[in-house]
């Protein structure tokens, strides 16, 4: 069983390399957007040497990893999902041995391992030399980093998954996706680092998944957090890992009836 | 004036051929290995107001690319064009409006919306004054039987139905040159035979030249006076239909059924002279006839000594003897 | 006069088709608003920790976005070229389009338009009205006559810009990435070019000249004199650029090869 998934994952990741020139400039793309936010808070900080106890090393570090981590973790999830529920493709999945949300979960995971491969971890490496960033060297930040990201990674794809998923609700909901992306970018804290929000949007974003996304595995890299709280972190991040399943598979149960129902 | 004037008509291609790997991607970057390909190869054609002329040749002689270089989409790599008394990209959005386009393999139209509005559009594009515009929309309309589906969007139409469509647009701006590149592919027979009056019937009514390619030669037999032949960019034939079908036909074969058994070298003695060659056994018997030899002389040398039961004359068909010329090439016969 | 009938005769047409499908509109509408929404919003967070970035108030730099979304808007409604190559030159649109009795380039502007993009520059204008207001900002008799010159020259370079991106496509059919790129380097004329360094300050003005798209002529209405040469070139390199495009275009066409079968 285990097997069909991986091979999936090895199929995706076949299927990326032969695309990999559009990554190259992706790694242009995501450079730009790395250089107008890293000018923008330099000159927010102007004279500054802290704001709210981040310095302008650790907030030039925070943008470029937040970006790369993006690279990582964004995938088309979403738009694949509806597209496969709008042209009835979905109920041929569904007489497959498989699962479909996990198969596209897995095809997902080829993607990313592709992406940390040949994107981020290049364009990191590249960006630490155009740019003033501040990298830990301890392998202890970069293990809690990486898994970290792997959860972050985790709960964005739960959040393209359920997006995807209305489409069996809302005919058209690729508006519904482009809105979410701009949301996503913004609530993760991928603009701006969560504690920098107003304390009252702040307190609003900790009682959202979002912050899982971007905001907790940046900060771990650019901050050097205590334990502690790295592992409190880690700790939401799984919560809301497990919370999201729910209204996955209420909305795959409530889906597979209608297809049922209406006989595919 | 002539419809159509090229001289010494050339077009290349570049086809780039890109390396393999990581590393040839790099080296395409900065030099990339490409070949010319010849599509059409000095091509000297000269075609009068009001003729129809059919323009066949095997997939990838160079028609479409030909066709191309008339309507002005392509500029050709060398030679001189006159169509219409224009040059047709160089003089583009003059030229375009005394022609009328239509592609079998892709839409002239817009996808998204009504055939009318479409033609409506056309009608802007084109500046046809409202009245003339009425009035020979209604008769093409009319003539093509497209009244029914004026409303649909082009998406939603059957290819013969969007077919007929594309012919109207074509000629609703009354162009003095229609080209049809492979008009009649995929319809059904009642379609191409309405296609084909239609054809006839404006060529008469408005004299309007006919340049069309197809791969169905029945559409040539239908329509054209002269044919035009490509093969590898280059003209093998332009002539009329007739002198093509004497000149590479096989002639003519005199099936025969005997009552009595026979021997070939009998045969052979009875037809002595004539330019003819016999082949069969027992009873069955097939004469191939050579351009000029009669059926008639053959029957007279035959009757006084044996007693023929059934009789049949074929003719080659002009596909037989285009497939021979492209099979054999036409060199072989001439 | 022809190609103003032409222009109004296809923005019919459009709406015709657009109206069958209203729910794509609004859905397009509310993104377009979410997004500008966002930019806004890190405007305002950014300045609760700040006075000034780089000498620029908050509402200056609100009214800078502000203005930015204007030629952004007309670029965004009638340069809509992201698809031309998948769209024109491999499915072989634009074989079509060269047998018509019109500019190619005209047509194909008029085929790919999206005017519901012009809500951006409604948007834009409020919010540099806002921005205005709260300022006090004064306005002289001729400075909505220069308004309307930088707003149609800001749009200019942008299209010349990517016109003669799209033009790529007719010489070449293998797929490039070079328009998303450009598409965020125009991100840096939303902001002041202080912010930047010096390097990227000489790329936006005289390389890629996106600063005259938003900073520049913006910074003329907030009667800033250090800019103001600058600001009153805008409709001259928007006329550079768009000339260039068209004449790229035009070699284009000459090159293009057909689609292939
Ligand atoms: N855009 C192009 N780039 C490169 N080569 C081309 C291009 N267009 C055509 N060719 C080549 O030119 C030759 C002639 O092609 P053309 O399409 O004119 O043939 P055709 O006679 O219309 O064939 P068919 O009967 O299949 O339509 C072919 O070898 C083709 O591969
Ligand atoms: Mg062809």
């Amino acid at each position: 069983m285990l097997n069909t998934y991986m091979e999936l994952v090895r199929i995706r990741f076949l299927m990326m390399l032969a695309y990999r020139v559009k990554y190259y400039s992706g790694i242009i793309i995501y450079s730009l957007n790395i250089g107008v936010y890293y000018f923008l808070w330099m000159a927010i900080y102007g004279e500054n040497s802290s704001l709210n106890g981040t310095t302008p090393v650790q907030m030039a570090t925070y943008v470029a990893v937040a970006w790369m981590s993006r690279a990582f973790y964004f995938n088309n999830l979403d738009r694949e999902i509806a597209a496969e529920i709008r042209d009835g493709t979905v109920a041929i999945q569904l007489i497959r041995p498989y699962h479909y949300i996990l198969v596209k979960c897995f095809q997902g995971l080829g993607e990313g391992i592709f992406r940390l491969l040949l994107f981020s971890a290049p364009g990191l490496f590249l960006v630490s030399l155009v740019f003033p960033i501040q990298l830990p060297t301890g392998v202890e930040d970069w293990g809690w980093f990486v898994l970290s990201l792997v959860f972050a990674f985790v709960i964005n794809s739960q959040v393209n998954v359920i997006t995807g998923l209305m489409a069996f609700f809302i005919m058209n909901n690729t508006g519904l996706i482009r809105g979410k992306r701009v949301l996503v970018d913004l609530l993760s804290g991928l603009l701006i680092p969560i504690h920098l929000f107003p304390e009252w949007a702040g307190k609003i974003l900790a009682f959202l998944p979002f912050q899982g996304i971007s905001y907790m595995p940046s900060t771990i890299l650019s901050r050097g957090l205590p334990t502690s709280e790295i592992i409190q972190f880690l700790g939401i991040q799984m919560l809301w890992l497990i919370l999201l399943l729910i209204p996955i598979q209420l909305l795959w149960m409530t889906a597979r009836r209608r297809l049922i129902v209406q006989g595919g | 004036m002539r419809s159509i004037e090229a001289k010494g008509l050339t077009k290349d291609f570049k086809v780039y051929q890109s390396r393999s790997g990581l590393k040839g991607a790099f080296r395409d970057l900065l030099n990339r290995k490409y070949r010319m390909i010849r599509a059409v190869d000095h091509i000297n054609l000269s075609i009068e107001q009001g003729e129809i002329v059919g323009y066949i040749g095997e997939n990838g002689a160079g028609k479409s690319t030909t066709i191309k270089m008339l309507t002005g989409i392509l500029e050709p790599t060398s030679g001189t064009l006159q169509v219409n008394g224009y040059d047709p990209h160089r003089e583009r959005e003059q030229f375009v409006r005394t022609i009328g386009v239509v592609f079998g393999q892709r839409s002239q139209l817009w996808w998204d919306i009504a055939v009318r509005e479409s033609f409506r559009l056309l009608k802007k594009l084109y500046r046809i004054p409202d009245d003339s515009y009425r009035q020979h929309l209604d008769r093409l309309v009319e003539v093509l039987e497209i009244g029914s589906f004026l409303d649909q969007p082009v998406r939603k139409l059957s290819l013969g139905q969007r077919m007929r469509c594309e012919l109207a647009a074509a000629l609703l701006h009354r162009p003095r040159l229609l080209f049809l590149d492979e008009p009649t592919i995929g319809l059904d027979v009642l379609v191409k035979e309405n296609i084909r009056h239609f054809l006839k019937q404006v060529n008469k009514e408005y004299g309007t030249t006919i340049l069309l390619t197809t791969h169905d030669l029945s559409d040539i037999e239908a329509l054209c006076s002269r044919v035009v032949m490509l093969d590898q960019g280059k003209i093998i034939y332009d002539g009329d239909l007739e002198r093509l079908r004497s000149q590479w036909g096989d002639g003519r074969r005199l099936i025969l059924e005997l009552k009595d058994e026979i021997s070939l070298s009998a045969l052979n003695e009875r037809s002595h002279g004539l330019a003819l060659r016999w082949e069969g056994e027992g009873t069955r018997f097939v004469a191939h006839m050579e351009n000029g030899t009669g059926v008639s002389d053959v029957l007279s040398r035959l009757v006084p000594a044996v007693t023929v039961r059934e009789m049949k004359i074929e003719e080659a068909t002009t596909e037989d003897i285009v497939r021979r010329i492209y099979r054999e090439g036409i060199t072989h016969h001439a | 006069m022809f190609y103003v009938r032409l222009f109004f005769h296809y923005w019919m047409q459009y709406l015709k088709i657009r109206m069958e499908y209203r729910s794509d509109f609004f859905v397009q509408l509310v993104t377009d608003l979410m997004f500008q929404g966002v930019n806004l919003v890190f405007i305002i967070v950014v300045f609760s920790h700040t006075a000034d970035l780089s000498g620029w108030s908050r509402e200056e730099v609100i009214f800078i976005y502000g203005y930015f979304l204007v030629p952004f808007s007309l670029f965004a409604s009638f340069f809509n070229l992201w698809d031309f190559n998948e769209r024109y030159i491999i499915k072989g649109e634009l074989d079509r389009v060269l047998t018509r009795p019109a500019h190619s380039l005209f047509q194909v502007i008029l085929e790919t338009m999206t005017p519901e993009s012009l809500s951006g520059g409604i948007t834009g204008l409020l919010v540099m009205g806002w921005a205005g207001w709260k300022m006090g900002l004064e306005l002289s008799w001729y400075d909505p006559l220069l308004f309307i010159l930088f707003v149609l020259g800001g749009g200019a370079i942008y299209a010349g810009i990517y016109i003669l991106l799209t033009s790529i496509s007719l010489f070449s059919d293998s797929k490039t990435d070079i328009q998303p790129i450009m598409f965020n380097v125009g991100n840096y004329g939303r902001y002041p070019v202080d912010v930047y360094n010096k390097v990227i300050r000489t790329v936006l003005t005289w390389v890629i000249p996106f600063a005259f798209v938003g900073f520049y002529p913006a910074s003329f209405f907030l009667n800033e004199e250090r800019w103001m040469t600058l600001a009153l070139l805008t409709p001259v390199v928007g006329l550079v650029w768009l000339y260039l495009g068209i004449k790229v275009w035009n070699w284009g066409i000459r090159n293009y090869r057909g689609a292939g079968n």
